[in-house]
């Protein structure tokens, strides 16, 4: 009986998710007002109870900082728990998530929850899977105030501020566990492209580039992870000036695999940002090179980019972290704080 | 499989766990201590922002260097206690010299989470280095706490003070050891600055002085001269008319 309506809910958010892409694909812009009005929508599909559980202050550092790679009982998530919500207001949830990312991001969310999935069905714990992700905001969705959604769990920490005109995902943290497995009979590697396009553009480098790329030991996870906000490390590596225009363009492309996660306008700006700084970004590779297996970091100006492949599970190119973040503005504080 | 692995070690008393665990060359972050630190240089104050997380296969290990009494909680005195073996094990150098680690903040998570292997601890401990001299210094670091069970991440954080610059990071293979140079350039003093402008002042107002009496002397000495000028022309003149 319990597995049936395991199985039942399953389907329900695999079918909402699958709304999520084909409506994301409908609408490759949606603007602000289309992100505050599905906010709204799913707000006001909530009992009361349920709202108060889902809305925080937007000063609520506390909320605004629980996110983590760990699963939701390490880590115990604010909001409201995917698990406990109807269809209709998962629904609404997709919606409101391919509104707010690009149909990029919406899908990467989508196959990351997915794996989470296929790990519980491998024989993972109960702390994974679908049910375990968590909705919340700060603040009310508004068009010219400050105010953010969160939607995360296990390897997954999506926070987006919105601030007027300005949108930034800093900080998220997408991860998979498996980063590769096998859904309706294809192959889904949530982090695949991450992964390929830094192996080309690191096999690009001549070898004294590979010299200042390539770190002389091995980076174990990320060192700008969750719980190190607004923290910036030295950069290491190589130099974006130190590349050829081929080499920049590539790396240019490989952090738009994040950077393109948010809506169209806000990837835009965030990387005309980078192609500005694009001579003051460096590029860094630790561990083995081999593709799927080495840490890698993109750092500029305007973003910091870590990869870190996991031994947790025994092959670390089947378990990824990644971080995204922006060198003093994370949460978007500069738009927002005096 | 991963579950299973975990079960089997839980069962096991701590110290048979760590023999039952695999060799080091097919571990995985089940049997690792993971050590992370970050190292923020400031004008006045060094940080150092550390993050232990234990996999579950060494969670009991550790754990029981933390919690001595095993009452199955982690009281301040332990927390504290535990603060201090790990500083033990850290040898920090600046410019050579041996410099003194004081507490700053520690977060530990209860100990049900710890044993899950997916908790981290937090110690940040905090140097005064004193007065920094301007030029290129070298701060060392190492870590020794428990090395059998234990990979590192050594990094330092991008300074907050536009005062200080790092110049270089230097590890060894497996980051328990590292080396940070960096150039400190202390922006002027405003007090030292206000005595320059002062001392200008005055010294300007002294030259002044002296070249005014300097320039009185000389325009007397002008006249002086002009007035026996103008008497030997009258001289010469009258001198020339008696003679013609």
């Amino acid at each position: 009986m319990i597995k049936k309506i395991v199985l039942t809910s399953a389907l329900a958010l695999f079918s909402g998710c699958f709304a999520l892409n084909s409506s994301a694909q409908g609408n490759p812009a949606i603007g602000k007002e289309g992100i505050a009005g599905s906010a709204n929508k799913f707000l006001a599909s909530l009992d009361e109870a349920q709202r108060a559980k889902a809305v925080y202050n937007f000063k609520d550092d506390a909320q605004r900082k629980r996110w983590s790679n760990l699963p939701t009982s390490m880590v115990k998530r604010g909001g409201l728990r995917m698990g406990d919500l109807t269809k209709a207001q998962r629904d609404a949830v997709s919606a409101l998530l391919a509104a707010a990312l690009s149909p990029r991001g919406s899908e990467k969310v989508r196959q990351i929850v997915e794996a989470d999935e296929d790990l519980k069905k491998s024989g993972g714990q109960a702390m994974f899977g679908h049910d375990e992700y968590y909705i919340s905001f700060l603040g009310q969705p508004s068009t010219s105030e400050p105010w953010m959604i969160q939607f995360g769990g296990h390897h997954l920490g999506i926070n987006i501020t919105l601030a007027g005109e300005h949108t930034t995902l800093a900080p998220s943290h997408t991860g998979a566990q498996p980063a590769i497995y096998e859904f309706e009979g294809k192959t889904v590697r949530p982090l695949g492209h991450e992964t390929d396009k830094a192996f080309a553009l690191l096999s690009s480098l001549d070898e004294a580039q590979r010299k200042q790329a390539i770190l002389g030991f091995k980076m174990h996870d990320l060192v700008l992870g969750p719980g190190r906000d607004g923290q910036t490390i030295q950069p290491e590596g190589i130099k974006g000036s130190a590349l050829t225009e081929k080499q920049r363009e590539m790396l240019l492309d490989l952090a738009s695999e994040w950077t393109g996660l948010m809506i169209e306008n806000a990837a835009k700006a965030k990387m005309d940002d980078m192609k500005k700084n694009v001579a003051e970004t460096w590029f860094t590779w630790s561990g083995p090179i081999e593709k799927g297996k080495g840490y890698f970091r993109i750092q500029g100006p305007t973003v910091l980019i870590e990869y870190a492949p996991q031994r947790l599970g025994g092959d670390e190119t089947k378990h990824i972290h990644t971080i995204y973040r922006e060198p003093n503005n994370d949460y978007g504080v500069k738009w927002w704080t005096q | 499989m991963v579950d299973a692995v975990i079960k089997i070690v839980r069962r096991l008393p701590p110290v048979l766990a760590l023999l039952a665990l695999p060799v080091r060359a097919s571990a995985h972050q089940l049997d690792e201590y993971l050590q992370a630190t970050l190292v923020a240089i400031g004008p006045t104050e060094i940080r150092l922002q550390i993050n232990l997380t234990p996999g579950v296969a060494v969670a009991e290990q550790v754990l029981g260097l933390i919690d001595r009494n095993r009452d199955g909680t982690i009281s301040t005195n332990e927390s504290a206690a535990y603060a201090e073996l790990l500083k033990r094990d850290l040898i920090v150098q600046l410019d050579r010299r041996k410099v003194e680690l004081r507490l700053a903040a520690c977060y530990f998570p209860e100990p049900q989470v710890l044993q899950t292997g997916w908790g981290i601890i937090q110690v940040e401990y905090s140097v005064t280095p004193g007065v920094l001299g301007a030029g290129g210094h070298k701060l060392t670091f190492e870590n020794r706490h428990l090395p059998a069970a234990s990979v590192y991440l050594f990094n330092a954080a991008q300074p907050g003070s536009a005062a200080v610059r790092i110049t270089g990071q230097k590890r060894n293979e497996n980051q328990s050891t590292g080396e940070i140079a960096f150039d400190f350039h202390p922006p002027p003093n405003p007090s030292v600055t206000a005595g320059i402008v002062v001392s200008l002042a005055a010294l300007f107002v002294v030259l002044f002085a002296g070249a005014w009496q300097a320039s009185k002397k000389l325009k007397v000495g002008h006249s002086d001269l002009r007035e026996a000028i103008s008497m030997e022309k009258r001289y010469f003149t009258s001198d020339l008319s008696s003679r013609s």
